[in-house]
């Protein structure tokens, strides 16, 4: 058994990795609040003023209503794509599936920026106008490899003896998809669709490459972090981390995906 | 890997549904195939024949010229040189911090494991960008270390070198990737029994051989997984020198650049695909130094 002192030790250990990486973000957040004129201590006041301020924008509604557009179709996509392909990849065998995960982790290898360069170029070559369409496919390289792992890490788990039962009693394959399959993988494909939404919401360098412009949440931050910085970004960020977070944690509930 | 390996039983009735079932596995890949060769493979393809191709008059023209990649190689070899000295210090600095938080994780933190799990997935998917920004608000000079320092009047004037700085650069990176390096070495401890650590123990293995002796070997993957993701991350990233970094100039923020003020896609491409060579020596450099990681 260990010493009481070396138990301590381990925890302090995880406990100081906990606040490194939350204490930045609580400030980010504690700052939207500030009644002063800077996202610094000392904080005079809580106040809203900032988030009116915000609310005050009108880019601020044109980038949420791009941001939307192009989280929810993006996750649609996905986990549309996703889920077949997941089921085709049940049918592979075990190398062909490894493979096949590998073969589409590939993009999230390379540098954010290199992938976002190559798509605007690619977009220019082909005479495609950049803009929310664009943006869209080009998320999809980056969300169909997280959205592809989850499906089928839980499909992989999954007792295929259920279809069989179906199939033997007379469903047809569609059916048996329709009233068996999809019934037990819903909260997997919520859980994954929601992994894509933040992975897209969240978004910027391939936005601002393949988009020409068109403002999302992330990019309003990036001109707002460069122009005028007041406590206003803190609120806007703070608002794209609540999407974010809050995402990814009722994703993780449901797919209990652990890495 | 436990739980990836199918029971026998699957397999078989596998078979039975490919007999059975009247979509093709062909087709059930068709959409994701179309879209991998239609936004990965050309896109990238398509990248590797403009890095030889060059400007004229404001006009991207065809060509087949090296010139781009001398340029690369000659006027910007100093910049790619510094970047890869703050990438490879970012990258050791995470690889070695997951790698410590993955072992807590896995075998120390008890009931804080799941925890200490959920906040590191959270701090994966989410916030990029508010990382960047919430570390200028910390480092900056009304950030929160000078002005605390300057209220406990342990100095008078804000500590400029704090922000703008390389370390500020490499502090921001370790905290956007330290998600990244945790996650892949994790998964390879989860492969490293508590009975094999605790006999090691028993035996009289103090504790650095057994980090050394069993479980660096047996992480080899999870580590090189780990080390390639942050240094790819760290040597292509131009947002957070951008913000953090002051007039730190970054290899990546030259290739944004050609996109932009500087209208030379043709040299950004090329300047992207040494960038990607050379990181891929290093990575194999990594591999290999590992490999040759025997215990005694």
């Amino acid at each position: 058994m260990e010493s009481p002192s070396r138990t301590f030790f381990w925890q302090l250990t995880g406990l100081i990795f906990v606040v490194f990486m939350t204490a930045p973000l609580v400030l980010v957040v504690l700052f939207s609040f500030t009644g002063g004129d800077i996202a610094a201590f000392p904080i005079p006041s809580l106040s809203l003023r900032w988030w009116q301020a915000l609310f005050a924008k009108p880019e601020f509604y044109e980038a949420l209503r791009n941001s939307a557009i192009i989280g929810l179709s993006v996750s649609a996509i996905s986990t549309t794509v996703g889920t077949v392909t997941a089921l085709g990849m049940m049918k592979l065998s075990e190398r062909a599936a490894a493979f096949v995960t590998f073969l589409l982790g590939l993009p999230l290898l390379l540098p954010a920026l290199v992938l976002a360069v190559s798509l605007l170029s690619f977009f220019i070559a082909i005479g495609l106008k950049l803009g929310l369409f664009t943006v869209i496919l080009s998320h999809l390289l980056f969300t169909l490899p997280f959205v592809v792992m989850i499906i089928f890490s839980r499909l992989r788990t999954f007792d295929l003896s259920v279809i069989e039962s179906a199939r033997d009693l007379g469903a047809s394959p569609m059916r048996a998809f329709w009233t068996v399959t999809l019934p037990i993988l819903t909260p997997t494909l919520i859980g994954a669709a929601l992994i894509a939404l933040s992975l897209s919401i969240d978004d910027l360098i391939i936005t601002f490459f393949t988009g020409s412009g068109a403002a999302t949440l992330p990019t309003l931050v990036w001109s707002m972090i460069r122009t005028n910085l007041t406590p206003a970004t803190n609120a806007l960020g703070t608002l794209l981390l609540a999407v974010t977070l809050g995402g990814t944690l009722i994703a993780m509930r449901l797919t209990r995906f652990r890495g | 890997m436990k739980a990836s390996r199918r029971p026998d039983g699957l397999v078989i009735r596998d078979g039975a549904m490919r007999i059975r079932g009247q979509w093709s596995v062909a087709w059930m890949m068709t959409p994701v195939a179309i879209i991998f060769t239609l936004l990965f493979i050309l896109p990238s393809l398509n990248y590797f024949v403009l890095s030889f191709w060059r400007v004229a008059a404001f006009r991207v023209v065809p060509d087949f010229s090296f010139a781009n990649y001398a340029r690369a190689l000659g006027q910007h070899l100093p910049v790619l040189l510094y970047t890869f000295k703050l990438a490879l210090l970012t990258a050791v600095t995470t690889t070695v911090l997951g790698f410590l938080l993955a072992y807590v994780i896995r075998f120390r933190a008890g009931r804080l494991a799941p925890f200490l799990l959920l906040v590191t997935l959270l701090t994966l998917f989410g916030g990029y960008l508010m990382k960047v920004y919430a570390w200028k608000t910390i480092l900056g000079n009304e950030g929160v270390i000078n002005t605390a320092l300057l209220g406990l009047g342990l100095i008078d004037q804000p500590i400029t070198s704090l922000f703008y700085s390389p370390g500020a650069v490499v502090v921001t990176l370790v905290h956007f990737l330290l998600p990244f390096a945790v996650l892949p070495i994790f998964s390879s401890l989860r492969g490293v029994e508590e009975a094999e650590i605790e006999s090691a123990r028993d035996l009289g293995a103090s504790g650095w051989r057994v980090v050394s002796d069993i479980l660096v070997p047996r992480c080899q993957t999870g580590i090189l997984a780990a080390f390639s993701l942050c240094f790819l991350a760290a040597v292509g990233d131009y947002v957070t020198p951008a913000i953090v970094g002051g007039t730190i100039s970054m290899f990546g923020r030259i290739i944004e650049s050609q996109f932009g003020q500087a209208f030379n896609a043709p040299l950004g491409a090329a300047l992207s695909f040494v960038m990607l060579f050379a990181s891929a020596l290093v990575l194999i450099t990594a591999g290999l130094l590992l490999r040759l990681w025997r215990p005694r």
